[in-house]
C-alpha cells in the first residue's frame, strides 16, 4: 500500500491547475459528493482511504470550504495503532474541532485511552490535541491524567515536556479546574530534574502558578538560585544546550524572570546571599569582557544577545532585591559603557535599564554621570525609539541640582525633535520645570519658550497649569504679565500664547498698565489684533478677558461695549461666542455699580492638587514600563489624586467667572442681597429673572377665592390685570383667562403657561398658545381645557412672563382650580343619606376635623358657601337645625366619588366640627383640608 | 468622460489597455486589478470609486471589460457604450472572449480609435463600422469621395442607412423572442412573472424604404377601436409596461399617435424591446413533492406543458437542487434522461422534446450523510430551461408591417417567427 496518498497529490494539482473560482468550486463539489458516497456506502472503508479522504477534507476546509462532516471518520482514524493515521486523525480534530464542539465528548474517552497507552508517540498526540482542543470538559476529564504523566516517574522525559504545556494551557484557559494542590511539591521537584527542557516546560508552567499566588511556592525559590548557580558555574551537564558559550540563556532568563515574581528574600538570610552571588557572577562576567571585539572571531553577535538577555534579566532582579549598592552601581557603570557601543539594541536595553535604575536612590548619582551621554543619545541617536528611552531616562534623572541644564537642553532638542515625540517631551518639561524650580520666573519663561517652540504639542493641561501657578504665586504675576504681553508683541504667535496672554492680562493687566508700552488701551488693541484668527474657544476666552478689562480700566469701558455691540459678535453664529457677548454687555450695562465688580473680582487661588501633567505622564507611559513609573512617581512624594477632578475645578471656576447664564444661582443672590429695597417695593411682579419661581403668598390668597365662585379677577398689579371665567362639566373645565394692560407701554414678548408641577396624573392640562403682543389698554384670551383625571391636592401653577419698557416681568400664580369644581349637586332624603352614611364607615373613608371659625358664623352665610363650592345642602337630614348635611359627587377622568358632609358649628366656641365620608380617602382628605382652611 | 478603457483576461491580466484622456495613468489598470479583480471578497457593484477614479465594469464571457473615468460621467451611457462594444466585437469576431481579444488585438484597437473619441462615444453600430474598418485591410479602389460618402451618411439624417442598396428578392424576416421570468410559491402561486421580449428583424431590402410596423398593442387598438368599429377579433390587445427602440424608430410618431414607422438598417437589427407583466401564458407547470424523513428525502416532480398540444417545446430542462450533504441519489424517470450532477449540486432532467399539454415525471431519492451541524436544508428553488418555438407568452402579435419605397416600389416578402424562452423560471418547493 502506497503511504504517500497519490488520490490527494492528484486532487490538490486540479485544483491548483482550475482556471476560474467557479471552475474549483465544481471540482470540489465533485469530491464532496463523491467522499459522502464513500462514507454513506455499504462498502467499509480501510485505514489508507479514509486517511486519505480526511485528508482532502482538511485540505478543503483551509481553502475556506464549510465542511461538516467527516468527523466520525476522523475519530475512528485516532482508534487506529498506525501512527500515520492516528496523527492525521488528531491532525482533523485538533483543526477542526472547538472546545463547544459536541464532539468533545466521543473523543475525550479515545484521548484518555492513548494517555495510558504504553507508546510514548501515542501519548504525546493526545498530549498535543489536549493542547489545542482544550474544552472545560476535556480540561474536567484529562487534567488529572495529564497532571500524573507530568509527575509520574515512568514518564520519558519529552513526554513530562508536553505534558508540563498542556497543563499550562490548560491552566490558563480553566484554572479553577485543575487540582494543583496536592501535586505541587512534586511538580516543584521537577525543578530539579535532570533534563533541561523538562525544566524550562515546567518553569513556565510554573511561572503562571506562581503568578496567581506566590503561596505555596516558597520552596521553588531556594532551588531555582541552586539550578541558576550550577548553571553559572557549570556544575552539570549542559550537552546541547551550550549557546554560543552561555549555558542556557533561555533558561536562566525564565529563572531570573521566575524569582522576580517573589518577594526580595529578606537581608542576611542565605537565599539572599546565594542569589546575589549569581547576580554577581553574572554582572562581573560581563563587566569583564569587552563590549564586543570584532576582531575575535570567536564573540559572535549571537552570543552577546544571550548574554545581554541574561544580564537585562539579572539587573531587573538586582533592582527588585533594591539593596545590594556596590552590584548597582558595578552594572551601572557597565550599562554606561553599553551607552557607546554601536549596536543600536544594546544602547536601547541600556538605557531601559539605566532609567529604571535613576529610580532607585542608590543608582540615582551613579546614573547622573552618565547625563552627558544620554544627552548627547538623545540628539545623535538615529533612531527613534532609542531616543524616546533616553528621554524617559533624563525624565527620571532630573532634580534640583541639574534642572536648568536638562531642561535647556530638552529645549534646544525639542526644536529639531521628531513630531511623535514633541507631545511627550512638553508634557515632560512642563512637569520637570515644576516639579524642581526653584524659582517661578523661571518656570514661567520654560513653559512660554515651550509654547513658542513646540505651541501645536503643548496641551490644554500644560497652559492651565501655567495659569494655576501664576495664579496661585503672587510674586512671578508681575513678571509673568511682562513676558507675555512681550511674547504677544511679536507678531507670530501661537494660539496657546493668546490663551495665556489672555487669561493672564485679564486677571493681571492692571500690574503692567502703568508702564507706557503697555498702556490699557495697546492691551486692547493687543488682544483685538490677534482676535481674529483664532479658534472660536480661544476668542470666547478672549471675550472674558475684554470683560475683565472693562472692569479694570474704566477707561476703555465704552471702547469695549462698543465691541461687543457690534454686528459681527452680538450676532456671531456661534452660539457660545453670542452668548457670552450679550451677557458681558448686559453685566457692564447693569445699573447697579457694585455687580460687575463683585462678579469680576480677581480669581482665588487654586487648591494645590497633584499636578495634572503628572496624571497625564502617567497615561502615556502605562504599559510601558509601568513598575519604574509607579516607583517614580512613589519617590516624588506628590500627592496623588486624579487630574480629572482639578481639571473639573478649573472648569467650574472658570465657568462661574466667566459665564453668567451657567452660575445664575449664586449671582442672583449676590444681586438679590444688594438690592434688598427696591426689590420689595415692587408688591406683585418680580423685577428680574432671580426670583425662583414661586408664588406670592398674597397671590395665593387672591386665588383661594375661586374655591367659591367661578369667575373673578385672578391678579392685578400696576401693569397686567388677569380675569378668569370657569365652566364646568362633569370631569372637565374650561378656563377663560383674561388678560389687560393697564399700563400705558405695549407688552411685547408676552407668554403664559399652566405647569401642573405634580399633578400631571391627576390633571391634564391644556393651554391654547397666547399672542405675544399687548396694546396699551387692551385685552387678550387665553383658553385653557383641564381634564381631572384623579382627584387632585394642589393646584397648578400658572406662569406668566412679558417684557413691557425693555424690562422682562415675570409672574407665577396659582392656578383657579380645586377638586370642588368637579363637584356636582346630587339629591337625596334622609333614610338615603342615613344609609349611604353608614355604608361608608370604613375606617380611612371618613375625614374628620375640628377648627376655628375664622369668621363670626352666620348660617345663611355658611349655606350659601357651601353651596358655591358645590354641595347640596340637604335639608331635613340632620335632627339638630344647625347643622349642615351636604352631598354632591365628584366627577374624575376615572370614577365618580360621591361625598357626603356633615358640618357642625360650635357658636359659643366659634369652631367648626367638619365630617367627611366619601367613597375614596384620600377625597374625603383634600375635601375636608379645603373645608377646614376656608371656613 | 471616459478616460480609458481596458479588456482583462479572467485572471486579471491586461489584454487591451486605450487610453484616452491624460487625466488617468496607464497603471490604472494595476489599481482596478488589485481592488476589485484580486480583491479578498466579491465586488458586486458595477460601478467602483478607487481614488477618485470610477470604474464601471462588466464580464463578459471569461473577460472583464473596464472603463476608468476621472470626471463625473453618466453611468447609464457608459454601460450603454461597453453593451454595444460588445455586440460590435461580436459582430466582428463572433465572439468576446481572452481568445479573440488576443487574437484580433490590431483591429480591435483600430476600433477603439473609431467607436471613442477623446472619450467621446462616436460610431457604435457595426454595419456602419463594418463598411469602413475591415478585416482583409483596406481596398485601394475606395476613393476620397468614399470617405465624402463617409461623413454625409453618419452626419445625415438617417446615419444607420446607406444610399444606393439593392436586393434582387427584398425580404423581411421578423422574430419575436420572449423570455418568461417567473418565480412560484410552493402552493402554485405565482409570486412574481414577466415577460421581457424583443423583436429582430433581418432586413434586406432595396433603396430607402420606409417601413410601418403594428402590434396588438392595448392602447393603440384601444385608440383606433372607434373609428374601426371594434371589428378585429384579434383579442383585446396587450398592455405594453415599458419599452425601447433602436435609434432608427421616429419616436416623435410614437409619441403623437403609438405607431411605429422607421427607416430600417441594412441587416440584423432589434427593432425594439419591451415588457409585460399583465396575463402571461405560463408555458410549464411544474409541481414539486418533497418528503424529508431523517437521512432521506423523497423528491417527486411533475411538469405538465400548458401550451397548445400542436406546439411542442425543445431543450427542456429541469433542475432540482439537492442538499450539500447529499450523499447518493437514485433517479427515475420515463421520459427524457435525468442525472445527479454532484459538482451543481442538482439533478439534471433533461427532455429534447416536450410536447403541449403533455405530462412528465421524475422522481428521486436522495440520501443525505449525517453532518455534525444540524442545519435545515433551505430548499432552494427548482429552476427550468427550455424554449417554446410559435408561442409568444406575453400574448403578442404581429398584427401588419408595410413596407413602402417611393422610387422602387418592390413587393416585399415578410417573414414572422415566435419563440418564448425561460428567463429565470423558478418554482420554490
Amino acid at each position: 500500500m502506497p503511504d504517500d496518498m497519490r488520490g490527494l497529490h492528484n486532487f490538490i494539482a486540479e485544483i491548483r491547475a482550475t482556471k476560474s473560482k467557479e471552475a474549483e468550486e465544481k471540482r470540489i463539489n465533485k469530491e464532496l459528493a463523491n467522499i459522502r458516497s464513500k462514507f454513506k456506502g455499504d462498502k467499509p472503508l480501510d485505514g489508507y482511504q479514509k486517511k486519505k479522504y480526511v485528508c482532502k477534507l482538511l485540505f478543503m476546509f483551509l481553502l475556506g470550504e464549510d465542511i461538516d462532516f467527516g468527523h466520525m471518520e476522523a475519530i475512528s482514524l485516532v482508534a487506529s495503532n498506525k501512527y500515520s493515521e492516528k496523527q492525521i486523525g488528531y491532525l482533523f480534530l485538533s483543526v477542526m474541532i472547538n472546545e463547544t464542539s459536541d464532539f468533545n465528548r466521543l473523543i475525550i474517552q479515545q484521548i484518555k485511552n492513548d494517555l495510558l497507552d504504553r507508546n510514548e508517540t501515542h501519548v504525546c498526540l493526545a498530549l498535543t490535541c489536549i493542547a489545542n482542543v482544550g474544552g472545560r470538559e476535556m480540561a474536567e476529564s484529562l487534567a488529572g491524567d495529564v497532571q500524573k504523566l507530568l509527575v509520574s516517574p515512568d514518564s520519558r522525559s519529552f513526554v513530562k515536556k508536553k505534558a508540563a504545556l498542556t497543563l499550562l494551557r490548560l491552566y490558563r484557559k480553566f484554572p479553577e479546574i485543575l487540582p494543583v494542590g496536592e501535586y505541587t511539591p512534586r511538580i516543584i521537584a521537577l525543578l530539579d530534574d535532570p533534563d533541561l527542557s523538562v525544566v524550562t516546560s515546567v518553569l513556565a508552567l510554573l511561572y503562571a502558578l506562581v503568578q496567581a499566588d506566590t503561596q505555596g511556592y516558597g520552596s521553588c525559590v531556594d532551588r531555582a538560585i541552586a539550578r541558576l548557580r550550577r548553571l553559572q558555574t557549570r556544575e552539570e551537564s549542559l550537552e546541547g544546550y551550550v549557546y554560543y558559550d552561555i549555558a542556557a540563556p533561555w533558561l536562566q532568563v525564565k529563572l531570573l524572570r521566575f524569582l522576580q515574581v517573589f518577594p526580595a528574600p529578606a537581608p542576611d538570610s542565605r537565599a539572599r546571599e546565594a542569589v546575589v552571588e549569581v547576580l554577581r557572577s553574572i554582572v562581573g562576567k560581563a563587566a569583564n569582557e569587552p563590549v564586543r571585539d570584532k576582531r575575535n572571531k570567536q564573540q559572535l553577535p549571537q552570543y552577546f544577545n544571550a548574554r545581554n538577555a541574561v544580564l537585562y534579566e539579572a539587573v531587573r532582579v538586582l533592582i527588585h532585591l533594591e539593596s545590594e549598592t556596590d552590584l548597582l552601581v558595578e552594572s551601572s557603570n557597565l550599562l554606561g559603557r553599553f551607552l557607546s557601543s554601536k549596536e543600536t539594541n544594546l544602547r536601547y536595553f541600556a538605557l531601559e535599564l539605566m532609567s529604571s535604575l535613576a529610580t532607585l536612590s542608590f543608582t540615582h548619582e551613579a546614573i547622573k554621570r552618565h547625563q552627558e551621554t544620554v544627552v548627547n543619545a538623545l540628539t545623535q541617536e538615529k533612531d527613534i525609539s532609542v531616543r524616546r528611552r533616553a528621554l524617559d531616562l533624563l525624565y527620571n534623572l532630573c532634580g534640583k541640582s541639574n534642572v536648568r541644564v536638562i531642561v535647556r537642553e530638552l529645549l534646544q532638542y525639542l526644536q529639531v525633535a521628531d513630531y511623535e515625540i514633541r507631545e511627550e517631551m512638553v508634557l515632560k518639561i512642563a512637569v520637570l520645570a515644576e516639579l524642581h524650580a526653584d524659582d517661578y520666573s523661571w518656570y514661567v519663561d520654560v513653559i512660554l519658550q515651550l509654547i513658542r517652540v513646540a505651541g501645536d504639542y503643548v496641551s490644554e493641561e500644560v497652559w492651565h497649569r501655567v495659569v494655576q501657578i501664576v495664579t496661585n504665586q503672587p510674586d512671578v504675576q508681575d513678571y509673568a504679565t511682562k513676558v507675555v504681553f512681550d511674547a504677544l508683541c511679536s507678531p507670530y504667535c501661537h494660539e496657546t500664547m493668546v490663551k495665556v496672554g489672555g487669561y493672564l492680562l485679564g486677571e493681571f493687566g492692571h500690574l503692567i498698565a502703568n508702564n507706557p508700552r503697555a498702556t490699557p488701551q495697546i492691551q486692547l488693541q493687543l488682544l483685538l489684533s490677534k482676535f481674529s484668527m483664532c479658534s472660536p474657544s480661544t476668542r470666547a476666552l478672549l471675550l472674558s478677558t475684554l470683560v475683565k478689562f472693562a472692569n479694570l480700566f474704566p477707561e476703555i469701558k465704552t471702547d469695549i461695549e462698543t465691541i461687543f455691540r457690534s454686528n459681527n459678535l452680538s450676532r456671531n453664529t456661534d452660539p457660545e461666542i453670542q452668548q457670552r457677548v450679550i451677557e458681558y454687555l448686559s453685566l457692564s450695562q447693569h445699573p447697579n455699580p457694585n455687580v460687575m465688580p463683585t462678579v469680576l473680582e480677581e480669581m482665588p487661588k487654586f487648591k494645590e492638587r497633584e499636578s495634572s501633567l503628572l496624571a497625564k505622564i502617567r497615561e502615556k507611559s502605562e504599559g510601558v514600563s509601568v513598575d519604574a513609573e509607579a516607583a517614580k512617581v512613589a519617590r516624588q512624594t506628590v500627592i496623588v489624586d486624579r487630574d480629572r477632578q482639578e481639571r473639573e475645578d478649573r472648569e467650574e471656576r472658570e465657568a462661574r467667572r466667566s459665564n453668567p447664564a451657567v452660575s445664575q444661582q449664586p449671582q442672583a443672590n449676590l444681586l438679590g442681597d444688594l438690592d434688598a429695597a427696591p426689590a420689595s417695593t415692587g408688591p406683585s411682579a418680580v423685577n428680574t429673572t432671580s426670583q425662583p419661581p414661586q408664588a406670592n403668598p398674597e397671590l395665593a390668597h387672591l386665588s383661594r377665592a375661586f374655591l367659591f365662585q367661578n369667575d373673578g379677577k385672578l391678579y392685578e398689579d400696576a401693569i397686567l390685570q388677569i380675569g378668569v371665567k370657569t365652566s364646568v362639566k362633569n370631569n372637565l373645565a374650561r378656563v377663560a383667562l383674561y388678560f389687560g394692560n393697564k399700563s400705558g407701554y405695549p407688552i411685547t414678548n408676552f407668554t403664559s403657561d399652566v405647569f401642573a408641577i405634580n399633578t400631571t396624573e391627576t390633571l391634564s392640562l391644556q393651554a391654547k398658545p397666547v399672542e405675544g403682543q399687548l396694546a396699551p389698554k387692551a385685552q387678550t384670551q387665553q383658553l385653557i381645557n383641564v381634564e381631572c383625571l384623579k382627584e387632585f391636592e394642589e393646584q397648578p401653577t400658572l406662569g406668566v412672563a412679558y417684557v413691557v419698557n425693555g424690562q422682562l416681568q415675570r409672574a407665577v400664580i396659582k392656578f383657579p382650580i380645586f377638586v370642588n369644581k368637579f363637584l356636582a349637586s346630587f339629591d337625596m332624603d334622609q333614610p338615603t343619606f342615613v344609609a349611604r352614611w353608614k355604608q361608608l364607615s370604613a375606617p380611612g373613608l371618613e375625614s374628620q376635623k375640628v377648627f376655628k371659625a375664622a369668621q363670626p358664623i352666620d348660617v345663611a352665610a355658611v349655606r350659601s358657601k357651601l353651596q358655591s363650592m358645590g354641595f347640596t345642602v340637604l335639608a331635613g337630614v340632620d335632627p339638630n337645625p344647625d347643622n349642615f348635611v351636604c352631598a354632591g359627587v365628584v366627577h374624575t377622568g376615572s370614577s365618580q366619588v360621591g361625598v357626603l358632609l356633615r358640618l357642625e358649628p360650635n357658636r359659643d366656641a366659634q369652631m367648626y366640627r367638619a365630617t367627611f365620608r366619601t367613597s375614596r380617602d384620600t377625597v374625603s382628605r383634600i375635601l375636608c383640608d379645603l373645608v377646614a382652611s376656608s371656613f | 468622460m471616459i478616460s480609458g478603457l481596458f479588456i482583462y483576461s479572467h485572471k486579471g491580466e491586461v489584454l487591451i489597455s486605450r487610453v484616452y484622456r491624460d487625466d488617468i495613468r496607464r497603471n490604472v489598470s494595476d489599481v482596478f486589478r488589485v481592488n476589485i479583480i484580486h480583491s479578498r471578497h466579491q465586488v458586486r457593484s458595477p460601478v467602483n470609486i478607487i481614488n477618485r477614479t470610477s470604474f464601471f465594469h462588466i464580464k463578459h464571457e471569461n473577460v472583464w471589460l473596464v472603463v476608468a473615468a476621472k470626471e463625473n460621467v453618466n453611468a447609464m451611457t457608459v454601460f450603454a457604450f461597453l453593451h454595444k462594444f460588445i455586440q460590435v466585437f461580436v459582430s466582428y469576431f463572433g465572439k468576446f472572449n481572452d481568445e479573440a481579444v488576443k487574437n484580433n488585438f490590431i483591429l480591435i484597437y483600430e476600433l477603439l480609435d473609431e467607436v471613442l473619441d477623446f472619450g467621446y462615444p462616436q460610431i457604435v453600430d457595426s454595419n456602419a463600422l463594418k463598411a469602413y474598418i475591415t478585416q482583409e485591410g483596406l481596398k485601394i479602389a475606395r476613393t476620397s469621395t468614399g470617405a465624402g460618402a463617409v461623413t454625409s451618411q453618419l452626419t445625415g439624417t438617417v446615419s444607420w442607412r446607406r444610399e444606393g442598396i439593392k436586393y434582387r428578392k427584398n425580404q423581411m424576416f421578423i422574430d419575436v423572442i420572449e423570455s418568461v421570468n417567473l418565480l412560484m410559491s410552493t402552493d402554485g402561486k405565482p409570486l412574481s412573472a414577466h415577460v421581457s421580449g424583443s423583436i429582430m428583424i433581418k432586413c434586406y431590402l432595396s433603396g430607402m424604404p420606409e417601413c410601418k410596423f403594428g402590434l396588438n398593442d392595448k392602447i393603440l387598438l384601444e385608440k383606433d377601436g372607434r373609428s374601426q368599429t371594434r371589428a378585429r377579433k384579434g383579442g383585446a390587445g396587450i398592455a405594453i409596461d415599458d419599452c425601447t427602440f433602436h435609434q432608427c424608430v421616429k419616436l416623435g410618431k410614437f409619441e403623437a399617435d403609438r405607431s411605429i414607422s422607421f427607416i430600417p438598417p441594412d441587416g440584423e437589427f432589434e427593432l425594439m424591446k419591451y415588457r409585460t407583466t399583465d396575463n402571461i401564458a405560463l408555458p410549464f407547470k411544474v409541481i414539486p413533492l418533497v418528503k424529508e424523513s431523517g437521512n432521506r428525502i423523497e423528491i417527486k416532480v411533475v411538469v405538465k406543458a400548458q401550451f397548445k398540444a400542436t406546439l411542442f417545446a425543445t431543450n427542456v430542462e429541469v433542475r432540482i437542487p439537492t442538499p450539500r450533504n447529499t450523499a447518493a441519489v437514485h433517479v427515475t424517470t420515463v421520459t427524457g434522461s435525468a442525472k445527479y450532477k454532484p459538482s451543481e449540486n442538482a439533478i439534471i432532467w433533461k427532455m429534447k422534446r416536450f410536447a403541449g399539454q403533455y405530462e412528465a415525471q421524475v422522481s428521486a431519492e436522495v440520501e443525505l450523510l449525517a453532518s455534525s451541524e444540524k442545519k435545515a436544508w433551505n430548499r432552494p428553488p427548482i429552476s427550468m430551461d427550455f424554449q417554446v418555438p410559435m408561442f409568444p407568452a406575453s400574448g403578442l402579435n404581429v398584427r401588419f408591417l408595410k413596407v413602402l419605397e417611393h422610387k422602387l416600389n418592390y413587393e416585399t416578402v415578410k417573414w414572422v417567427r415566435y419563440m418564448t424562452k425561460a428567463g429565470s423560471y423558478e418554482t420554490r418547493c
